[in-house]
């Protein structure tokens, strides 16, 4: 269900965009997520579609890309990645602390380029 | 042609969110957003928390729900002040409507603010809806691999209530468990075992406000 809110932000955003750069029309929008984001990216572009069928944007794509997770060790502030939400549960590869890594890397969700005529 | 952005795509909630924080910290009212599955006794904290400390603190509450207006009557049984959202069948609450929400609310006065969030463990993590604190909320006769299969939710929360405990001799929740994938999530979690029903574990809890909200009025002198 939050997809469609997601899918709603990222479209606002792209018609700024283009309005900014006296554009009209939107072929790929590239947006990038971390593994933590809570975005599953197949509803996200079922949103998105629907969202702008019978639009002028009808029929344009949304490129999606999983950014790599970065934790911090709690313990020696080891920086290191993992894949997924599992890799909360990996110990520090330094140290070998299990515990309350912080998430460097992960929640994010960005729109980071476009593709418009 | 191509052109390069890098915006976030929650930003708009995000924004506004900053708005409600400092509204709300301007009048040194401690937020709180809770977050739980469907029927794990959110309300249920509530009416006794609105009840028990009616004397000590002004306090009130945002109730977010798909459809009807049963939860932000039964706290307004309480005495407290209560508003309202529905949601419409929207997973979560959003910063947007926290601050439209404010506008029914006499914040003047006020020490607490809860947010009762759409039930649901996913969506309401996402979005930011201008609070000091998230508090996860878990009951015994759920699964106790709840921590495990939402780790986000308690990554970011700053409580963890495990309620039900008068139910535990009737289940199979193994709490160490719960407990430790919990904490192995979050080591600042605060973690608390009460029964609403019973009122068994309630005044921890109490205590944890208590201190959040001190700390809320010395942080603006």
């Amino acid at each position: 269900m939050h997809e469609m809110a997601v899918a709603q932000s990222l479209l606002d955003m792209v018609e700024e965009e283009i309005a900014r750069q006296g554009c009209r029309r939107l072929d790929v929008a590239y947006v990038e997520y971390g593994a933590l984001s809570g975005i599953v990216p197949e509803s996200l572009q079922f949103c998105f579609e629907v969202m702008i069928r019978g639009t002028s944007h009808e029929g344009a794509r949304l490129e999606m890309l999983c950014l790599p997770m970065r934790l911090r060790c709690s313990s020696c502030g080891n920086v290191f990645g993992g894949e997924g939400q599992e890799a909360l549960w990996q110990a520090c590869p330094g140290c070998g602390e299990q515990f309350g890594h912080a998430v460097v890397l992960g929640k994010e969700l960005i729109l980071s380029r476009l593709q418009i005529r | 042609m191509q052109i390069p952005i890098v915006r976030n795509v929650l930003e708009a909630n995000e924004k506004k969110a900053e708005d409600v924080r400092r509204l709300l910290s301007g009048h040194k009212i401690l937020t709180l957003n809770l977050i739980s599955s469907p029927g794990a006794g959110k309300t249920s904290l509530l009416e006794r928390t609105l009840r028990d400390l009616s004397g000590e603190f002004q306090m009130a509450v945002i109730e977010g729900d798909l459809q009807t207006d049963n939860d932000a009557r039964r706290v307004a049984a309480t005495g407290a002040q209560a508003v309202q959202i529905n949601t419409d069948g929207g997973c979560h609450l959003d910063s947007n409507m926290v601050l439209k929400a404010l506008e029914n609310l006499h914040l003047r006065c006020l020490d607490i603010l809860f947010i009762e969030n759409v039930g649901n463990l996913v969506c309401p993590v996402e979005f930011d809806c201008g609070e000091d604190a998230k508090v996860a909320l878990l009951s015994v006769t759920e699964g106790d691999d709840k921590p495990e299969k939402y780790p986000l939710l308690f990554n970011l929360a700053k409580v963890m209530v495990l309620n039900k405990i008068d139910l535990l001799p009737y289940v199979d929740f193994d709490m160490s468990r719960a407990r430790a994938f919990a904490v192995k999530l979050n080591r600042q979690l605060n973690i608390f075992e009460l029964s609403c029903r019973s009122g068994e574990g309630l005044e921890q809890w109490y205590g944890w406000l208590r201190e959040m909200r001190m700390a809320k009025k010395r942080l603006q002198e």
